[in-house]
């Protein structure tokens, strides 16, 4: 039961810095100006990349998260079988 | 360089398309609503809705006639930065999910501010649900009154008398339809939206020169060298890093706590349709939002290159503009109608929100052993409130009107996520640090905006307009006073005897799906004191001077 919890919050706590990531990499070039005005795909990399992020490179993270929350729901009913507990 | 006023030359085609997607939008409407076999179902759609159909009404509630004609008007105005504004959006439903979507759809809500009455009690839901309230009217008077113009342009009658009239066929087939209505034509108009702003866009590059045509969202970097030669500045980045931080408060933090969009969850025939619903949501909304930049780009790009200077009160038109120096005029028809659609499925998100908490937040909680087709009938009568306030203040518009919506956005999430993200994760979180919270937060943040008090303000410009300044501000203390205020009373037992304490714990572990009940899950003092320090932290940045 706590390793399941444990994972919950875990899960909760990485999945949001891996979504904040893909939506707000705006930041990154902000605090970073060097990083600006490479071409990347014939576009300047402050842009493409994340426009790329923000959607593609998001689906990527919202699929592990479905799946890995997924899992998780499919323990928290194990654990509550096992324990004996009707729901 | 020629200055052109555009007006639409042929409506009769416009007409005949719009005509033809209300007709639909009605027979939808009325076939899906004849699976609703309870009054709850109603608001619900019975709990029923797939993956992809809910993927497609998330996009589809979530992208407004702003997609088609404000967001290019701002990227015309405010290049790049405008873009990231826009990016982030598409993490509303994957964090929604992720914080408090799934527990809320297995505790069986019907909107957030169920689980606020549940979790905080019955005076902390009331604020909720006024708050909520004014937050989906202001949303839904920016589309009516799109919409309205649209129909004013089409069929030339007066602004009223398109509002009216517009606004009452609106209203109709949202309340003949429901919940199961609105998600079937919700899922409809994302596609018919969708096929609407990309293919036509293909056919625009096209002409425009561009070889990435056959694939609009990301294949113009051709274009590039030209428009940098042309808009020098189009890629820079403009503002300080306090601007893009404030992106997370006032939009991320923000689309959490609008309820139409939570509700979309909770319509999912099970939580792994829910989560996968997202993957599909982030699919629909990623492709046209990436398009909608590309129609942004292509705007400047048309006006830097092809000697036509647009009006500034013509930089929202851009999609038609291009649509009709482009594309045959049944494809213009075909946009309008696509533009349409893209208003009517956040009107009817929000006006489902509205007549939900009217129903079932506040009458069915004071009368809550009314008789089913009672509670059928005021279902109706609610959304019909909601449609008609909405259309009543469109009459006299106020003046913030084009930064309302996303002002709106920032009191979503001042008033609504820290009680709910806090209320599904932390069990010390209380109903008096609640109750604080959303309304000392809700407050500051609508007096700290420049429309209120304009001399009591943080930051000045287009960062305190759209509310990104407030809600750097205000998101901060809501999460402060919640947990400090929660942790100081918890201490007092006389307060502590007054509410149910152990009720709202043992509802927590209920929510994430444990048959048991433990005391040392989401019970951590130390994360209410970390959530308490960085967020005091944030309010100080918040109101020192510079950044932006």
């Amino acid at each position: 039961m706590n390793s399941a919890y444990k994972k919950e919050i875990r899960y909760t706590l990485i999945f949001s810095v891996l979504l904040l990531i893909c939506g707000h990499l705006g930041l990154l070039f902000v605090a970073f100006p060097s990083l600006q005005n490479k071409m990347v795909f014939g576009f300047p990399s402050q842009y493409i990349i994340p426009v790329l992020m923000g959607w593609l490179g998001l689906m990527v993270v919202v699929y592990f998260q479905a799946k890995l929350c997924n899992d998780l729901d499919d323990e928290i009913e194990a654990l509550n079988d096992s324990t004996g507990h009707i729901r | 360089m020629e200055q052109q006023q555009w007006v639409l030359s042929s409506p009769t085609l416009g007409m005949i398309f719009v005509a033809g997607s209300f007709i639909l939008f009605y027979v939808i409407g009325w076939y899906s609503q004849k699976r609703a076999k309870a009054s709850t179902d109603y608001w619900t759609a019975g709990r029923s809705i797939g993956a992809v159909t809910n993927g497609l009404s998330m996009a589809s509630s979530y992208m407004s006639l702003a997609t088609f004609l404000g967001v290019t008007a701002l990227i015309l105005n405010l290049k790049v930065p405008f873009v990231y504004m826009w990016i982030q959006f598409t993490l509303s439903i994957p964090l929604i999910t992720l914080w408090y979507g799934t527990p809320l759809r297995r505790m069986g809500a019907f909107t957030p501010a169920h689980f606020v009455r549940e979790r905080y009690g019955l005076n902390t839901s009331y604020i909720t649900v006024i708050f909520m309230i004014l937050i989906m009217v202001m949303y839904a008077l920016g589309q009516m009154i799109g919409v309205a113009k649209v129909f004013e342009m089409l069929f030339g009658f007066n602004y009223n008398i398109s509002l009216i009239f517009g606004g009452a066929l609106i209203v109709g087939y949202i309340a003949i339809g429901g919940m199961y209505g609105t998600t079937y034509n919700a899922a409809f108009q994302m596609i018919l939206m969708g096929v609407a702003f990309i293919i036509p866009l293909g056919a625009i590059m096209k002409a425009m020169g561009g070889t990435g045509w056959y694939f609009p969202p990301l294949l113009y970097s051709d274009m590039v060298p030209a428009m940098l030669e042309a808009v020098p500045d189009f890629f820079d980045m403009k503002y300080g890093i306090k601007w893009y931080a404030a992106l997370i408060p006032c939009f991320t933090i923000g689309a959490m706590g609008l309820p139409h969009l939570g509700m979309r969850v909770y319509t999912a025939s099970n939580l792994k349709s829910a989560r996968n619903a997202m993957l599909w949501f982030t699919f629909f909304c990623g492709i046209t939002f990436s398009a909608t930049y590309t129609m942004g780009f292509s705007g400047v790009f048309f006006e830097a290159t092809s000697g036509q200077t647009i009006v500034p009160t013509d930089f929202d038109k851009i999609t038609l503009i291009l649509n009709s120096v482009y594309n045959p005029a049944w494809v213009l028809a075909f946009v309008i109608a696509g533009a349409i659609a893209a208003g009517l499925s956040t009107i009817s998100a929000n006006l489902m929100a509205i007549g939900a908490m009217i129903a079932q937040d506040i009458i069915a909680t004071i009368k809550p052993n009314l008789p089913e087709k009672t509670m059928k009938v005021i279902g109706y009568c609610a959304i019909a409130g909601g449609g008609a306030a909405s259309i009543l203040i469109a009459l006299d518009p106020p003046t913030f009107l084009v930064v309302s919506i996303l002002w709106a956005f920032g009191l979503a999430g001042v008033t609504v996520a820290p009680a709910a993200i806090l209320g599904v994760w932390w069990k010390p979180a209380n109903r008096y640090g609640a109750f604080v919270s959303i309304l000392v937060a809700g407050l500051t943040y609508i007096i700290v905006s420049p429309y209120v008090f304009p001399n009591i303000v943080i930051s000045t410009g287009l960062q305190a307009k759209l509310g990104m300044s407030g809600s750097l501000l205000c998101v901060p203390l809501g999460f402060f006073l919640l947990t400090t205020v929660s942790m100081i009373t918890e201490r007092i037992p006389s307060l502590m005897a007054r509410i149910p304490v152990q009720q709202d714990k043992i509802l927590v572990d209920k929510i994430h799906g444990w048959a048991d009940y433990s005391e040392e899950r989401y019970n951590s003092t130390q994360a209410g004191l970390i959530i308490a320090g960085i967020s005091l932290l944030l309010c100080i940045w918040a109101v020192l001077p510079g950044g932006w």
